[in-house]
């Protein structure tokens, strides 16, 4: 029996939420299916953009709450 | 090397023995993910600090009085705690958006989130900068997936349990919340790489 992958399919395979067993048959699908390929890969490029956004917090703020921590451990009873 | 072998788990069991380089470890190891997260939705930096702030004040005093109980779940559960902080920040604020459809096309581009900051006006605009914005002008319920996928590396099923919903809402939510970035992407002509097809 052919299984029919939908979008959600799709983005557990993106996210490598799908079983090995699978990965074999949307691989398949994403060959055949060009509506689904073109999803594809625009929700893996979307994806690898956002894994790329990534901010620091300032050393200060660091600080603060490591001195929190041990000043925690100083106070207890 | 070998640091990054141990685990959250073994870290934070170390922790609560007394161990603080063991805390200062566990702040290294996931403070961008979680101060992300915050900012994506508070999208101002000193808010954001004050909120990390507060997150890992709440994650020190519940490990401390021996509350945790996560078990090896540390970042699921830090970003929770921050996700959370920033809600609610929001909702002191009463900036918190009232309409929130499951669809969230018609009001991603309606949505009046918060006053831009001086900050945000300065900012520039390249395309992760321009990325970031979009992801702070998403509908809450999709932005929630979207944060908890990335910077707590939580499974959707985990999501789902997370915010009481099936593991089809959660990840429609996803879907949604990609499709709406890859069409704000394309709107403000902005590419991304494309080569990207699988060898």
């Amino acid at each position: 029996m052919i299984k029919t992958f939908t979008p959600n399919d799709v983005i557990r395979y993106v996210y490598k939420e799908t079983s090995a067993e699978e990965n074999k048959l949307i691989a398949y699908t994403l060959l055949t299916d060009t509506d689904l390929r073109t999803f594809y890969e625009e929700i893996l490029g979307i994806k690898q953009e956002i894994s790329k956004i990534m901010r620091e917090p300032s050393d200060k703020v660091l600080g603060q709450i490591l001195t929190y921590s041990r000043e925690f451990q100083t106070n207890r009873p | 090397m070998e640091k990054s072998l141990v685990s959250d788990g073994a870290l934070v069991s170390l922790y609560q023995n007394g161990n603080e380089k063991a805390f200062e470890l566990l702040v290294k190891r996931h403070k961008s993910k979680v101060y992300t997260a915050i900012y994506l939705i508070v999208k101002d930096s000193y808010i954001a600090e004050d909120l990390l702030q507060d997150t890992f004040i709440k994650a020190i005093t519940t490990i401390k009085t021996n509350r945790y109980n996560e078990e090896g779940k540390f970042l699921p559960w830090i970003v929770r705690i921050a996700h959370n902080l920033a809600i609610d920040y929001f909702r002191k604020e009463k900036r918190y958006p009232t309409v929130i459809l499951e669809d969230g096309s018609n009001v991603f581009n309606t949505l009046n989130f918060s006053e831009d900051s001086v900050e945000s006006v300065q900012i520039k605009m390249e395309t992760h900068e321009k990325l970031k914005e979009m992801i702070q002008k998403l509908p809450e319920q999709q932005k929630e997936v979207l944060l908890m996928r990335h910077y707590a590396d939580m499974s959707f099923q985990e999501i789902a349990e997370a915010t009481g919903v099936s593991i089809n809402t959660a990840l429609g939510r996803m879907r949604y919340a990609l499709i709406n970035l890859r069409k704000q992407m394309t709107k403000y002509n902005i590419n991304y790489d494309q080569n990207i097809y699988p060898k």
